[in-house]
C-alpha cells in the first residue's frame, strides 16, 4: 500500500504560538512550510497563558531600571542554575524586540496610564507622564522588576490570535486534526514525520528539509495538571522514539501553585502578582512566614512546596478532593477583579460557582510547565539528528534549567520561534531532501502494523483508559513536588509494568476511522516511556535543584550535579539510558536565589552527600 | 463598459435595501400608531371622529398621505420580504431551528414573517374596501366593522404585533438603544395602542349593530 | 446515592454513510459539580469509547466544545449537568462541517472567516527591532481586547438564522472581528476597504437583529452592540463616504 506523500521545505510539528512564530520566520525566508496540529491553531494551549510574558522594558514605574541583565539574574536564579546561560543571555536580549513585533501585529497590550497609584500594600507608586501609551507590566514571581508584559487577562489569547492572523495573511498551509505519531530518518537526518489524520484515521508521509517540533509539554501524564487535555507530549516521545535524539531534563517538572481545586484549572499568577494572598485554614496569611522577602511571589517551585509543607502541618483546608489553601483576591476590590483579572473571575463563577469578589478560591499546587523536553544546542537543532529542530515547551532549549519563572514561558514561544524559526530557514536554504522511497514507506508501514494489530485485537485485552489513570495516580503519588527515592523506585517499576502492558491493549470499539480510543491507544506506550524518562531521571539525581526537591536529598549539589540529563531510549528498551554534560555557566556562578529554603546553605556548594 | 455596469450589481445596493427597510418601517409604524389613535377618536363620540375625518379630507390629508402610505407599503414588502427564505429548504431550516434553539426572539421573526405576509394580504383588503366605500364616515365604518369584526380583530393583532416587533428589532439593529429596555417599551406602547384598537373596534361594533 | 442521569446524544459518522444518523442513550451517576466534559469523558472511558468530541482546555479559553445542549449553543465545559433538567441531549453545532457525533470542524471555518475578512493588521509599517513602541491609549487597547476576546467557538454562528440559511453570511464573529480592526488605529484600512469586506447581506446588512448571537456568547461579548456599531460605520460610509 502507498500513503498519500507530501513534501515541503519546512514542516512545523504543533500550532502553538512556538511552532507559528517559526513557521512565520521560515516562510518569510521564501520557504515552504505546512503547520501539522492536533487541533485548530486558535486551540492551542498557548492561548491559556493568561498572565504575560517576560520582557525588560522598563516602561511602568515598578519597573524602572530594569535591564536585559536584571532579567537574565532572575531567570538564572529562577532556574536554579540550571539553565544554559548562553542561551538566556540571547534571550533576555530579544525578549523586549519581540513584544514590540507583536505590538506591530496586533497585540493590544495594555499600556501605562501615567498617574498615582496605592498598591494593596500601602505602598505608592507613581506612572510618569513622559512613559504614557507604553507597554505596562506587572508583577509576577521570582522577578526583582514588574516586567511582566500583559493584555488585561487574555495574553495567551491575543498572542496566539495575533501571531495565527500572520500565519494566514502569509497563506502558510495548517493540517489541523493531524497527528504525527513517528518521525522519519535514516539515523543522521531527518526526513519528515508519518502523521495520522484524526479526521478520517489515514495515515500520511509528510517529507520535509527540516522538522521543527513544536507540541507543547505533556503535563496531562499527571492526574492534576492544569493543561490542555492535548499536552500529552506526543512531540517529546516521537523524538524520543527515534534512539538517537535525546530528551534533556525532564525530572524537572513545575507545579503552579495556584490550581484550582477540583477542577485544577489554572489561576494566573497575575492573582498574586496583583496583591493577591495565599491563607491557611485559619485564615492566616501565611508565606511571609516562609518567605519574608518575596512573600507570596518566589518562584514557582519555592511558593508550591512551601504550600505542602504549610498542610503537612495540618493547616491546610479539608475537602473531598484532600486538603487545599485560599488564595484571597477579595481586596483587590470589584473593579480591578472585573477587568483585569475578569477571567479568574469567569473561571471560579463556571467552574466552582464562587465569586472572587467576596470568596475565597481554594487552590493546591497543579502540574504546570514542563521544563524538559527535546534537547537542543542554542539554535534549536535537536541533538543527534541534522534537520531536526524544536522550540517551545517541547524542546529543553535551556532557557528555564529546574525552575521556570512565569512569564518566561510565553516569552520564549516568541523568542526562540524567531531565532530558531531563523535558523531553521538558514538550514533548509542549504539543505536537500534525499530520502530512498522504500525507507519511507517503511516507517509508515511500521506505524500501520501497530494500527493493525490494535485493531484486530489479537494482542491483549489490556483496558487503555485503565493504564492510563494508574500512570497518572502513580505521578501524582510519588513524582511530584517531594520526591524520595523509595517512591521514586516504586514509580519506576510500576511504569515498567505499565509500559509491558501498554503493548498488550485491545480495543473495544474497532477502532477504524479517527476512534479516539484508537489515538488514545496509539500515544500510551510513547507515554509510559515519557513518564520513566521523569521518574527515573528523578531518581537517578540525588540533589534538589529548582522543582526537583528530594526529602532525601534536601541540598543544591554544584560539585556533583550541575549537570543536565539527557534520557535516550534504545529501541525494545524497558528504560531510558541516562548521559549527562555539562549546564554551561558564562556570567553568574551557582549561588544564593534569594528566597527558598536550600538556597542559603547551598551559596558555594553542598557537600551533603 | 455597459455591459460591465449592468452585471456588477451596486456595492451599495445591500445598503441601501437595508435603509429603505428601516425608513418605511418606521413610517408604517409611525402611520400605524397615529391611524389607531384617530380611529380611537370613536371612543370620544361619533362627532369628533367624523370631524377629524372631514378635517382630514379638508386639508387634503386623506389625499396625498394613503397614496404615500400604499407606496411606502410597497416598498416595505420589497425591501423586508427578500429576506424571506423562498427555498423549500431553508424555510426548513429557519422551522428546525426555531424549534432546536426555543431562542424567543427566533421565533418572533418566525412569526414576524408570518404576520408580514398576512397583513400584506389583510391590509391590501382592507385599503380596498375603505377607498371603495370613501369617504370614512363614522357610519360606515361602524357597518364594516359590526359585519366583518372577526377580520378587523385579526389584522388588529397581526398590525400591531409585527410593528411592535418590527420598530424594536430596528433599533436593536442599528443599536441606538440597549435591548432589554428597549423590548419593555415598545412592548408598553404595543400595549397601549392595542387597548385603544380594542376598545375603538368595540364601540365601532356595537355602533355598527345599532343601526 | 448520587442521581443517575440519562444522556441522549447524536451518533453519525460521516465515513460511514450507510449507518443513518441516530440518538443513542447513556446513563450516568451524576456526580457533584459534573460538567459535560467530565459526562462525556466518562462515556467515553467506561461505557462507549469509539464516541467523538472535542475538547482542549476544558477551561472555556479554547473554543473548543461548543455543541448543542438541550437545543442551546454552548460550551461544553462550563456547563453543568445539575443545571440542566431531565434527559441531557447533545447535538453538534448545526452550520459547520461534521466531523463525527459531536466534533465539528470549527476551525476550517473560521479560517476561511479570517481571509474573507482579512483579520490581520493591515500597516505599511516596518518593524524597527531598535525603536521603542508606538504609543496606544489604554482605553484603546481594552476596546481592541473587548472585540480580540472572542474565541471563535461557534456559538454565534450555530443560533444564527442568517447564517444557517446563507453559506455566506459571516456571522456575528465575522462582524465582530471587522469591529475589532475598525477600532485599532495601528490597522491602515480606509472605510471603503471595510465597506467592501462587510457592506452587504453577507455582513453587516445581512443581521436580522434576532440576537440569538447576543443571547449565546458564552464569552459574553457584546455582540449587538458591536454588530450595530459595524452597521453605522457601513451607512456612515455609504451614505457620506466616511
Amino acid at each position: 500500500m502507498n500513503y498519500t506523500t507530501i513534501i515541503t521545505d519546512v514542516l512545523v510539528v504543533g500550532a502553538g504560538l512556538a511552532g507559528e512564530r517559526a513557521a512565520i520566520e521560515a516562510a518569510s525566508h521564501g520557504l515552504d512550510v505546512i503547520i501539522l496540529s492536533l487541533v485548530p491553531p486558535r486551540r492551542s494551549h498557548s492561548t491559556a497563558a493568561q498572565g504575560g510574558c517576560q520582557a525588560a522594558l522598563g516602561n511602568c514605574a515598578m519597573g524602572e531600571g530594569d535591564s536585559t541583565d536584571i532579567h537574565f539574574n532572575d531567570t538564572v536564579k529562577g532556574s536554579d542554575w540550571g539553565c544554559d546561560q548562553d542561551v538566556a543571555r540571547l534571550f533576555v536580549e530579544t525578549a523586549p524586540k519581540a513584544v514590540r513585533q507583536m505590538a506591530l501585529w496586533g497585540v493590544p497590550w495594555s499600556r501605562v496610564v501615567a498617574g498615582k497609584k496605592v498598591l494593596p500594600d500601602g505602598r505608592e507608586i507613581e506612572d510618569k507622564k513622559e512613559k504614557e501609551g507604553l507597554i505596562t507590566a506587572r508583577d509576577f514571581g521570582g522577578t526583582a522588576k514588574w516586567r511582566t508584559c500583559y493584555t488585561a487577562d487574555g495574553t495567551g489569547h491575543t498572542l496566539q490570535y495575533a501571531v495565527d492572523s500572520v500565519v494566514i495573511r502569509l497563506g502558510i498551509t495548517v493540517h489541523d486534526r493531524t497527528e504525527a505519531i513517528s518521525i522519519i530518518h535514516d539515523g543522521e537526518t531527518c526526513l519528515g514525520v508519518v502523521a495520522r489524520c484524526l479526521r478520517t484515521g489515514e495515515l500520511r508521509i509528510y517529507l520535509a528539509k527540516s522538522t521543527v517540533i513544536a507540541t507543547g509539554g505533556y503535563g496531562r501524564l499527571y492526574g492534576a495538571s492544569t493543561n490542555a487535555i492535548i499536552n500529552e507530549g506526543t512531540g517529546m516521545s516521537i523524538a524520543l522514539d527515534t534512539g538517537i535524539v535525546p530528551l534533556g531534563n525532564m525530572e524537572a517538572v513545575q507545579f503552579h501553585p495556584t490550581g484550582m481545586v477540583p477542577v485544577w484549572i489554572l489561576i494566573t499568577e497575575g492573582a498574586r502578582g496583583d496583591g493577591g494572598y495565599l491563607l491557611d485554614k485559619n485564615l492566616h496569611r501565611f508565606m511571609p512566614d516562609y518567605e519574608p522577602v518575596k512573600k507570596e511571589l518566589a518562584s514557582r517551585d519555592v511558593v508550591s512546596r512551601r504550600m505542602i509543607q504549610h498542610i503537612r502541618k495540618g493547616l491546610g483546608v479539608d475537602s473531598p478532593y484532600g486538603p487545599h489553601l485560599w488564595l484571597d483576591i477579595r481586596h483587590l476590590g470589584a473593579k480591578h477583579i472585573n477587568t483585569n483579572l475578569r477571567e479568574i473571575k469567569n473561571i471560579c463563577m463556571n467552574f466552582n460557582g464562587i465569586d472572587p469578589v467576596k470568596d475565597l478560591i481554594p487552590v493546591r499546587p497543579t502540574q504546570h510547565y514542563s521544563m524538559g523536553g527535546v534537547r537542543t544546542n542554542i539554535d534549536g537543532a535537536a541533538y543527534g539528528l541534522k534537520g531536526l529542530f524544536s522550540v517551545g515547551e517541547a524542546a529543553c532549549w535551556d532557557l528555564h534549567g529546574f525552575n521556570r519563572l512565569g512569564g518566561n514561558s510565553l516569552a520564549e514561544t516568541i523568542v526562540s520561534g524567531w531565532i530558531v524559526g531563523r535558523k531553521v530557514a538558514d538550514y533548509t536554504r542549504g539543505a536537500e531532501l534525499n530520502y530512498s522511497y522504500s525507507l519511507v514507506q517503511g516507517f509508515a508501514r511500521k506505524q500501520q502494523e501497530r494500527i493493525d494489530k490494535l485493531i484486530s485485537g489479537l494482542t491483549g485485552r489490556e483496558n487503555v483508559y485503565e493504564i492510563r489513570r494508574e500512570m497518572e495516580q502513580t505521578l501524582m503519588d510519588y513524582v511530584a513536588i517531594f520526591r524520595n527515592g523509595p517512591d521514586l523506585q516504586k514509580a519506576v517499576d510500576k511504569f515498567q509494568e505499565l509500559h509491558r502492558r501498554s503493548q498488550k491493549i485491545g480495543l473495544r470499539s474497532g477502532g477504524k476511522w479517527a476512534n479516539p480510543e484508537l489515538t488514545a491507544a496509539l500515544r500510551l506506550p510513547g507515554m509510559l516511556r515519557l513518564a520513566l524518562c521523569i521518574s527515573y531521571g528523578a531518581l537517578t539525581r540525588t540533589e534538589s535543584r529548582g522543582s526537583h526537591a528530594r526529602e532525601d536529598y534536601p541540598k543544591r549539589d554544584d560539585v556533583n550535579w550541575l549537570k543536565r540529563t539527557l534520557a535516550y531510549w534504545k529501541e525494545g528498551a524497558d528504560l531510558p539510558e541516562l548521559r549527562y554534560e555539562p549546564v554551561k555557566i558564562t556570567e553568574l556562578p551557582p549561588g544564593d536565589r534569594g528566597y527558598g529554603e536550600s538556597s542559603a546553605s547551598a551559596a558555594g556548594g553542598n557537600k551533603a552527600n | 463598459m455597459q455591459a460591465h455596469k449592468l452585471v456588477t450589481r451596486n456595492p451599495r445596493a445591500e445598503l441601501y435595501y437595508d435603509l429603505v427597510e428601516l425608513l418605511t418601517g418606521v413610517m408604517l409604524v409611525g402611520f400605524l400608531w397615529t391611524h389607531m389613535i384617530f380611529v380611537a377618536t370613536i371612543l370620544l363620540g361619533i362627532d369628533v371622529f367624523d370631524a377629524l375625518s372631514r378635517a382630514l379630507d379638508d386639508y387634503y390629508l386623506s389625499y396625498t398621505g394613503i397614496p404615500i402610505i400604499i407606496l411606502v407599503f410597497i416598498m416595505h414588502v420589497l425591501t423586508a420580504g427578500r429576506r424571506i427564505p423562498t427555498r423549500y429548504q431553508e424555510q426548513k431550516v429557519i422551522w428546525r431551528h426555531a424549534k432546536m434553539l426555543g431562542g424567543t426572539d427566533t421565533w418572533i421573526w418566525v412569526f414576524q414573517v408570518i404576520t408580514g405576509a398576512a397583513i400584506f394580504a389583510l391590509a391590501s383588503i382592507h385599503m380596498w374596501t375603505v377607498i371603495t366605500g370613501w369617504p370614512i364616515r363614522a357610519v360606515t365604518s361602524a357597518d364594516r366593522m359590526h359585519a366583518f369584526w372577526w377580520f378587523y380583530l385579526v389584522l388588529l393583532l397581526l398590525g400591531e404585533y409585527h410593528a411592535g416587533f418590527g420598530i424594536y428589532r430596528q433599533f436593536v439593529k442599528w443599536g441606538w438603544f440597549p435591548r432589554k429596555p428597549l423590548g419593555y417599551v415598545t412592548k408598553m406602547i404595543t400595549a397601549i395602542i392595542l387597548t385603544l384598537g380594542l376598545a375603538a373596534l368595540w364601540v365601532m361594533y356595537k355602533l355598527g349593530g345599532a343601526v | 446515592m448520587n442521581k443517575q442521569r440519562k444522556f441522549s446524544i447524536f451518533r453519525y459518522n460521516p465515513n460511514t454513510p450507510e449507518i443513518k444518523p441516530f440518538m443513542q442513550e447513556y446513563v450516568l451517576e451524576e456526580v457533584p459539580g459534573m460538567t459535560i466534559f467530565v459526562a462525556l469523558n466518562k462515556i467515553r472511558e467506561d461505557l462507549d469509547p469509539s464516541l467523538m468530541f472535542d475538547f482542549v482546555c476544558r477551561a472555556a479559553i479554547c473554543g473548543s466544545c461548543a455543541m448543542v445542549i438541550n437545543g442551546k449553543p454552548r460550551l461544553a465545559c462550563k456547563t453543568l449537568t445539575s443545571d440542566l433538567k431531565g434527559t441531557i441531549t447533545l447535538m453538534p453545532l448545526p452550520v459547520f462541517r461534521l466531523i463525527g457525533d459531536l466534533s465539528v470542524d470549527t476551525g476550517t471555518w473560521f479560517r476561511q472567516l479570517s481571509l474573507k475578512t482579512e483579520a490581520w493588521i493591515h500597516s505599511e509599517k516596518k518593524f524597527d527591532p531598535e525603536a521603542v513602541e508606538d504609543r496606544m491609549d489604554n482605553r484603546i487597547a481594552l476596546e481592541i481586547y473587548e472585540a480580540e476576546r472572542c474565541i471563535e467557538c461557534g456559538c454565534c454562528i450555530a443560533g444564527c438564522v442568517t447564517a444557517n440559511i446563507r453559506e455566506d453570511f459571516l456571522g456575528a464573529a465575522g462582524i465582530n472581528r471587522v469591529a475589532r480592526f475598525m477600532v485599532d488605529p495601528r490597522d491602515e484600512r480606509t472605510p471603503k476597504q471595510y465597506f467592501d469586506v462587510i457592506g452587504s447581506d453577507e455582513g453587516a446588512f445581512g443581521c436580522m437583529g434576532l440576537m440569538a448571537c447576543d443571547d449565546n456568547c458564552p464569552m459574553q461579548l457584546p455582540l449587538q452592540s458591536q454588530l450595530a456599531f459595524v452597521r453605522r460605520k457601513m451607512l456612515a460610509y455609504g451614505l457620506w463616504g466616511k
